[in-house]
């Protein structure tokens, strides 16, 4: 299953990563372009560098980087054919099912092939993947996509409706995977189909609550135990360097900075227009009383100031001067607390990406143990709840 | 590993850990839903509790996932439960008030009972005949009633395969800390990530009780090589694999350095072990200095794998800091290898994430959250677990990439300009860490970069 060399080689399957959101496979054919929006490139200038090189367009303007297959970029490059599986719920039910080096894996429907892919990778060439396609067009494609991926030899893919003719092996998977519009019509197949002489596994992959509910009884008619059920989702986290977060003592002090400016402003205004009135006054020689009323009428406050029209200039001084000491008193300590003059320090923050997968689909788990002689009639409760901490919801609290 | 290739057809008849062995470690689910663990030790006796106890060579050779009730510390394999519809009826708890005295039946009774070896399912039964109001509740509550008379007096018990999945729940329930809060989910998200699978080399930093080795063996299965590096002085100690039962073909690929033996420049301070053959006194000389010779050889051989570099994976879970490790072990990737690193506090992973973006040689770092929820599946009570696992961890994954330093952006001349018109070289570098704090397209990064050269 694709190459394991260092280097790529002619007639090799690479993943192009362009950007986090366009990622594409290309099979090395030399004698082709590949061009894009991050530059031009010919297949062979591919040849001979090693999995992993970012390379530069042949202008010089652009790149890309050049990746090795693994199944988890197969399914960020895939052509969709179908809805696909993503990491989370393959890796979940790889895990549930047990599927490791060896195991004998069954899947229907094959669709885009994104599990078959990771099934093949896990299992590995000592185990196998039975794959059933019931859309003749996706069976041929998929087939063809295995074969140029180097897997033929780990999966047989079948055309053909399981739900209608059952699986191809008798006795022998040690799991099945079903993602199927209706799984619960191929449960008894799969029974069929899984090994009896050790404990095995079925997931059922349905988006709707009304499909699980039928699975469900299904399986429970066929002998299925342990049946559960999982949601499993990826949170992709954002994360982003910031400046160290402002004390609100310095929001405080920004206010006050701003009133006594603002202060010092009124009190320049009201110099201002003294000294105005003032050369009014000169002008018209020695003013009426009444001047000078409506003068003090304006300047509300700064009686204690006004020291005469002819020395504005001096008060309008010593105003500013009262202003600043007033600020740099209260500034100092407060920069010896946070030295907001040295560059800010910065922080790493994450969160959740604002708009984020909700529902893949339900991931219906059951058991089937090995079939020994089992007679005896079941013990009294008759329904196994899936975990014991859900009874503390009952409603009924009699009985001590 | 071709012996595994041709005997691919039939190996899967036999695949082992299918069956209990002697000396396994067994986990039992109890009627109460607990979880023990037991040894399976041949000719022992395992006590599980009030539960009773029971002879281990009832255990051995049999396939795992059976329920068994004990009597006599003997074992009868009972068939596993099914779902059984609950009719429904018209009865409410309207007419059932708290506290009532409603069980006739004395606890000196029952312990009665029980000591002349009536069978929980008659104990029950009686329970039922004496409650007084057990008529008046529904079915739902009358089954949950009964279910709960079981795990309290029924002495059965079903033993629970070894799965990596079992085993991971099993650790993170009983104690998530000692596995740094990795749930299986995404530990299983971690092994397909890191590109598991059967032939790989890979390195790994398990600081998580041996829970990740535990999954990349397993997964595995004695193709490969796993690298371990530990913070021990002797070969670390992975309590997690003892409950895998592996088999030591499963076991054998694992070796391991320590932060010491792992550098470069180490020099290992070793007693000398070649000592002329006259010179060696007894048997017992002889085999310690063959053991010390085993010792230093293999010392020997794992520095040159882990030196001769090209694995194909990193995989972390440390304790420690998490950019130091990767600063170690990256040289020893080869190109297009997956780094996937684990930690339970996203704070850690924010920072890493910040440090490795500013770097050209690893490929759009991602930090990821795996959330879970399992539900109830009852007929006509199918609703989501009332507890929910809060977080099993968070995880970093990128590629190692091998830079182009020749290589520039699509747009970088239009860029440069109106950049280079305005700002200072010093400058440029805030608007580096800036511009870097959105993430991230790779190239979009890059232009940064290129301005400031």
């Amino acid at each position: 299953m694709w190459s394991t060399a260092r280097e790529i080689a002619a007639g090799d399957v690479v993943i192009i990563w362009l950007t986090r959101e366009v990622i594409q496979p290309l099979h090395i054919t030399p004698g082709k372009d590949f061009n894009s929006k991050f530059g031009n490139y010919k297949h062979s200038d591919f040849i001979g560098i090693p999995y992993g090189s970012k390379v530069a367009s042949r202008t010089g303007k652009g790149f890309i980087h050049i990746l090795r297959p693994t199944p988890e970029l197969w399914t960020l490059a895939l052509p969709h054919r179908t809805q696909i599986l993503y990491l989370a719920d393959i890796a979940f039910i790889t895990s549930w099912l047990n599927i490791k080096r060896g195991s004998r894996v069954i899947e229907a429907g094959t669709g885009s092939g994104s599990f078959s892919h990771s099934v093949a990778r896990t299992v590995g060439s000592a185990g196998h993947l039975y794959s059933y396609e019931f859309h003749e067009a996706r069976a041929k494609k998929a087939s063809e996509e295995f074969k140029r991926h180097g897997m033929d030899d780990i999966v047989t893919l079948t055309h053909r409706n399981v739900c209608k003719e059952g699986f191809t092996i008798v006795d022998e998977a040690d799991a099945v995977f079903l993602d199927l519009p209706a799984p619960w019509e191929a449960v008894d197949y799969a029974k069929t189909a899984l090994r009896k002489d050790r404990t095995t596994r079925i997931c059922c992959f349905s988006p709707c609550m009304e499909q699980v509910l039928r699975t469900v009884s299904a399986l429970n008619e066929a002998g299925f135990t342990e049946i559960t059920m999982y949601e499993t989702l990826l949170r992709p986290h954002e994360v982003s360097l910031v400046p160290t977060l402002q004390p609100i003592a310095e929001v405080s002090e920004k206010l006050k900075k701003a009133e006594a400016k603002r202060e010092e402003k009124r009190l320049q205004q009201i110099a201002a227009n003294k000294t105005r009135s003032a050369s009014m006054k000169r002008k018209r020689e020695g003013g009426t009383e009444e001047d000078e009323d409506e003068a003090e009428s304006k300047r509300v406050k700064t009686d204690d100031e006004d020291a005469g029209s002819k020395e504005e200039s001096s008060s309008h001084l010593m105003t500013r001067e009262s202003v600043e000491m007033l600020v740099d008193e209260e500034a100092t300590p407060m920069a010896s607390r946070a030295p907001s003059l040295a560059p800010p320090g910065k922080m790493s923050v994450s969160k959740a990406l604002p708009e984020v997968r909700g529902h893949t689909s339900y991931l219906t788990f059951a058991c089937l143990v090995p079939s020994s002689t089992f007679s005896a009639p079941p013990p009294i409760a008759a329904a196994e709840a899936a975990a014991p901490n859900v009874e503390a919801s009952s409603s009924d609290k009699i009985d001590a | 590993m071709n012996n595994h290739d041709n005997s691919a057809g039939r190996e899967w008849m036999s695949s082992p850990g299918s069956k209990i062995h002697a000396g396994d470690m067994v986990l039992l689910r109890l009627p109460n839903s607990d979880i023990r663990s037991i040894k399976t030790e041949k000719d022992s006796t395992v006590v599980v509790g009030k539960f009773g106890s029971f002879y281990a060579n009832e255990l051995i050779d049999q396939p795992y996932g059976l329920t068994y009730e004990i009597a006599d510390k003997k074992l009868t394999i009972v068939p596993p439960r099914t779902l059984q519809e609950v009719e429904d009826t018209d009865a409410t708890n309207e007419l059932i008030n708290d506290g009532e005295f409603v069980q006739p039946l004395t606890i000196d009774e029952i312990q009665v009972l029980k000591q002349s070896g009536v069978h929980a399912s008659d104990i029950i039964k009686k329970q039922i005949e004496q409650h007084a109001n057990y008529s008046l509740k529904t079915e739902y509550s009358k089954e949950k009633y009964k279910k709960r008379k079981e795990a309290k007096y029924s002495k059965s018990f079903t033993t629970i395969e070894p799965t990596l999945f079992n085993v991971c729940e099993y650790w993170f329930n009983k104690d998530q800390n000692r596995i740094r809060d990795l749930r299986a989910d995404t530990l299983s998200q971690m092994l397909n990530l890191a590109n598991i699978r059967p032939g790989g080399r890979y390195l790994v930093v398990d600081d998580a009780s041996g829970m990740v080795v535990s999954g990349i063996l397993e997964r595995m299965g004695g193709e490969g090589r796993v690298l371990s590096i530990c913070d021990t002085d002797s070969p670390p100690a992975y309590p997690v694999i003892s409950h895998m039962n592996f088999n030591s073909s499963i076991t054998d690929i694992l070796v391991s350095l320590n932060w010491a033996t792992a550098e470069e420049d180490y020099m290992p301070i070793i007693p000398p072990s070649d000592i002329p053959a006259d010179q060696v006194k007894s048997e017992r000389q002889k085999s310690r200095l063959n053991k010390r010779r085993a010792v230093t050889e293999l010392l020997r051989s794992t520095r040159e794998d882990l030196f001769s570099g090209e694995f194909n994976s990193l995989v972390i879970a440390t304790e420690y800091d998490p950019y130091s490790v990767i600063e170690r072990l990256a040289p020893y990737l080869g190109g297009s290898a997956s780094i996937v690193v684990h930690n339970p506090h996203i704070q850690v992973l924010s920072d890493l994430q910040t440090k490795l973006r500013a770097l050209p040689d690893y490929l759009c770092p991602t930090v990821t959250e795996a959330w879970l929820r399992r539900y109830q599946i009852l007929p006509g009570r199918t609703h989501p677990m009332m507890a929910m696992s809060g977080s099993g961890g968070f995880l970093l994954h990128t590629i190692k990439v091998y830079d182009d330093p020749s290589a520039s952006y699509v747009l970088t001349h239009r860029r440069q300009k109106t950049k280079k018109t305005k700002t200072e070289t010093e400058e440029m570098g805030r608007v580096n860490g800036e511009a870097s704090s959105r993430e991230t397209n790779p190239q979009e990064q890059f232009k940064v970069d290129i301005a400031m050269s």
